[in-house]
């Protein structure tokens, strides 16, 4: 039996998870000296070009809030255009990071350390871009905070049983909760920086490491922390867009009432978080020279989830336009007539080929594998999946029980324009993070070195101590 | 394939397409225990088949609710141990390997389950509204103008094509995926792994829209006015859930005899405890989903189904299944100590098969008579019937090859598997 268990310890079926025989130390240099350089001139340039979207965004804001929602392309039935369709796309494009930092992470991946960090930062950041929109929604910017059930002398409450409500209670969870990991997460380098840095920046990256030191302690505290916030964020990931998805599925609007809406609208937002963090990776690795620990293995792995949930988006289509048949129900099976051949059909057939198509590429392991074709899969998903925000809030109000009251939406240059300046908000938060911030969990990293392995020197140092001992070492340490 | 590994004469094919293998099988992962293993299930199954029986000749339609119920429930086991296969070899998992024998072993019942389901068909009549023909008719008072909109899907020849080709699905990739693995025990082909995941990624694709459609033909269907799109993932959910539940009592019982003591090790457990949990939550969420929108909407045509489930008694057997199936086991299984205490762990499984069995009972039994709640005899001697032969058949199949994968790439990562 010895005999058979030694020959197959000689299986390797998995590449390491970071190449170029890079050592701790080349890890740290790799990942802190990007933000201790001299900045670069493109990154001005870059950044500049980011500074320039969120100006564009604030002026369109300030536009909007001199003159009113009337600038916008709202009209009668469609009393919910651009800014929902924007607020659940970048609510969406969060989960990946939560997924890949929490979910992954319970699931023992670890290959999910090379990409947790700027993953959870996109997180963040498109949180905060989502928030934008209901923010300026309200019409009257001066009442937004009557979102909040603060007490006042009016005796006057948000309403408990809107699903509106409950996204501002899902979303500021997720936000904080998602900011703590992150921030928890950050500790160990933020004092690799510091012990890097002198003057004042050591005194900064000193205040915000918490006086770690990397005592056994400090880890063990780490860990518990980073366990606990795993476990709390794991149900964020499914809670968040289920909410999301409840601000359509409650209301009896046909193409909105059906129950698959929650798991449908989680698997679509990883779907789309993962392809942004394709788009963002795919630039970020080559820029940074992080091509040895975002290897072509975590795009590859990245890529599968992208199909596999895409084709989960595509099982939810199926399944909703198979029931809107079956269901009878005339108001239902019209939803779904019109989507496909309404004058809205250009946007559901985008939606279609984005979603449904363009991913099945995946199965074939050589265009999962290829840089140039992966970048082009993440454009198209990034897109379809923002028309599927758009075909489910436009298409399905636009033509209502009262064909008296139907009319086609147009977005206005003001609405444009506030999408694509929430674009400069996210750069320009993503570039400063790039900048400023360790973009790769360094310390999370070395852990999965083969060398982190406290027997890796064991017998005669030749690297394979640790396949040798790891079950008798690692058992005493269970009990 | 090699000389010692062939195929089981057709007569058996049903039970086990593979000759025993048993004798190959590395002494540490051999079965060797009686043969009371399954002749005591069986003697069970046959026993509570008989009183079937009987219901059969004094109550039929009775009997056929009943009859579906223990079917389904062996059908969701069965659904939830080929897609826990499916994941295991899609995502390369390691410490799942030495336990991976005992839902492999078990998707093997997908053939026997077709002949076990020759009886729901012959009770289609009375299970399945829409098979009657006047509802269709516009010169019938019976006429039912929404069901006539659906004719072309739910009509008998339609549905039973639909219904053997799910067969034929399931069993084609379980074919494939059960006889992979047990080859692979003494042939140690390199192609082998790379088989059982192109075998896994169709078998995970197609057989999630099957899956659902199948939730969909046998389970909604027998309401044929209500329809619930998330309908699929709630099936999925309950099965996937109680797969686990009964790889921890596999487990158990094989360690109790004496076989897999060292190799399965509380770490083992205690990741099995958690995916317990985890899809006990899941459940929740996709039963609350359904619900609450249901609920909020207010749609009558939709509301009905809840409607029939929360009067003349029913009110009662829905809060047993919240209680019973979310909120006590969430409280109960959330710790850590309790997935490692195993005699713990052990009575919780049995809880959620029981619960799983209890879903099922709560999905179907409110169609056969929505004004009046009960729990027949028959409901219970079909579920020990089918499950005792359901049960009898598995461990006969399982006595028959080597416990765990033994020439499974991952297997030795498996065995030093630790839970930290």
């Amino acid at each position: 039996m010895d005999k058979t268990l030694a020959h197959l310890a000689d299986f390797h079926d998995e590449a390491p998870l970071v190449k170029g025989n890079l050592t701790f130390h080349d890890i740290t240099e790799i990942v802190s000296s990007h933000t201790e350089k001299k900045t670069p001139l493109q990154w001005y340039g870059a950044f500049g070009l980011a500074l320039s979207g969120l100006m564009l965004m604030i002026v369109m804001i300030a536009y909007l809030f001199w003159n009113g929602t009337g600038v916008w392309g709202l009209n009668n039935p469609v009393g919910w255009g651009f800014a929902i369709v924007n607020f659940v796309f970048w609510v969406g494009i969060g989960h990946a990071g939560t997924l890949i930092s929490a979910i992954l992470f319970l699931f023992r991946q670890q290959w999910r350390t090379a990409i947790n960090r700027s993953a959870e930062a996109m997180t963040l950041f498109a949180v905060v871009c989502a928030l934008v929109f209901p923010g300026i929604h309200v019409g009257r910017v001066w009442a937004a905070y009557w979102m909040l059930p603060i007490p006042n002398q009016m005796g006057m409450w948000p309403q408990f049983k809107s699903p509106l409500l409950w996204d501002v209670f899902a979303v500021s969870t997720y936000f904080t909760v998602s900011a703590a990991f992150w921030y928890v997460g950050l500790i160990p380098d933020l004092a690799s920086l510091r012990d890097r840095a002198t003057g004042l920046r050591r005194k900064v990256f000193g205040v915000l490491a918490m006086g770690w030191t990397g005592a056994n302690r400090h880890w063990r505290n780490y860990e518990k922390a980073y366990l606990l916030l795993a476990a709390l964020c794991t149900p964020l990931v499914l809670s968040v867009h289920s909410v999301v998805s409840f601000d359509f599925a409650v209301s009896i609007v046909p193409g909105w009432h059906t129950t698959i809406f929650p798991p449908y609208f989680v698997a679509g937002a990883i779907f789309s978080g993962f392809a942004m963090v394709i788009t963002l990776m795919v630039v970020a690795r080559k820029v940074y020279n992080v091509e040895n620990i975002i290897t072509i293995d975590h795009l590859e792995k990245m890529n599968i989830v992208i199909l596999v949930t895409g084709s989960m988006v595509g099982f939810a289509y199926i399944t909703e336009f198979f029931i809107a048949w079956y269901s009878g129900v005339q108001y239902e099976q019209y939803a779904f007539t019109n989507r496909m051949f309404g004058p809205y059909a250009w946007a559901y057939w985008t939606m279609m080929t984005c979603n449904l198509f363009f991913p099945q590429f995946f199965w074939i392991k050589k265009l999962r594998r290829s840089i140039p074709f992966m970048f082009a899969i993440s454009i198209f998903v990034n897109v379809g999946m923002w028309f599927e925000r758009f075909v489910i809030t436009v298409v399905s109000l636009h033509r209502d029980y009262l064909p008296s009251a139907w009319d086609y939406y147009t977005p206005t240059w003001v609405d444009v324009l506030t999408f694509v300046g929430t674009f400069g908000l996210f750069f320009t938060l993503f570039l400063l993070f790039l900048r400023f911030l360790p973009m790769v969990a360094a310390s999370e990293v070395k852990g999965v070195l083969p060398e982190a392995d406290p027997h890796f020197y064991d017998h005669e140092g030749d690297g394979h101590g640790a396949d040798h001992t790891l079950g008798v070492a690692k058992s005493k340490t269970a009990h | 394939m090699s000389e010692t590994v062939k195929r089981n004469n057709p007569l058996f094919w049903l039970i086990d397409p593979m000759r025993s293998t048993a004798s190959q099988a590395d002494p540490a992962y051999r079965y060797s225990w009686s043969q009371m293993a399954w002749m005591l299930p069986l003697a069970i199954g046959i026993a509570g088949l008989v009183v079937s029986a009987v219901g059969w000749a004094t109550n039929s339609q009775q009997f056929y609710f009943s009859y579906l119920i223990g079917w389904a429930f062996c059908l969701a086991l069965t659904v939830g141990a080929y897609f826990f296969v499916i994941i295991q070899h899609l995502t390369k998992a390691r410490w799942s390997v030495v336990i991976r024998r005992i839902p492999e072993t078990l998707i093997w019942s997908f053939p026997l389950l077709a002949v076990l389901g020759i009886p729901v068909l012959l009770g289609m009549h009375d299970l399945y509204h829409w098979t009657h023909h006047d509802l269709f008719d516009p010169t019938s008072e019976n006429y039912d103008a929404v069901l006539a909109g659906k004719e072309s899907y739910l009509n008998t020849p339609f549905f039973l094509a639909r219904v053997a080709f799910y067969f034929i699905f399931w069993t084609f990739i379980s074919f494939k995926l059960y006889t992979l693995s047990v080859r692979q025990d003494n042939d140690p082909d390199p192609a082998i792994p790379k088989l059982q995941r192109k075998y896994s990624a169709i078998g995970l694709g197609v057989g999630a829209i099957v899956v659902s459609f199948a939730a969909f033909d046998i389970l909604m269907s027998l309401d044929p006015h209500w329809f619930s799109t998330i309908f699929g993932v709630y099936f999925f959910a309950g099965s996937f859930m109680s797969i686990m539940a009964v790889m921890i009592l596999v487990s158990i019982t094989l360690q109790k005899n004496g076989m897999l003591k060292n190799e399965i090790k509380l770490d083992h457990y205690q990741d099995l405890g958690k995916f317990l949990f985890a899809f006990t939550v899941f459940w929740a969420y996709i039963a609350f989903s359904q619900y609450m929108l249901i609920w909020y909407g207010n749609l009558p045509e939709e509301t009905v189904w809840f409607r029939h489930r929360m009067e003349h008694g029913w009110e009662g057997y829905s809060a047993v299944l919240l209680l019973g199936h979310f909120i006590l086991p969430f409280m109960l299984l959330i710790g850590r100590w309790g997935k490692r205490w195993l005699p713990y762990l052990g009575f919780m499984a049995i809880w959620m098969l029981t619960m799983q069995w209890f879903d099922m009972f709560w999905l179907i039994k409110p169609v056969m008579e929505a004004e009046h709640a009960s729990l027949s005899l028959y409901d219970i001697s079909s579920w020990f019937g089918l499950f005792g032969v359901f049960a009898a058949a598995f461990m006969y199949r399982f006595s028959r090859h080597a416990l765990v994968p033994q020439r499974d790439p991952r297997l030795h990562k498996s065995l030093s598997f630790t839970n930290s």
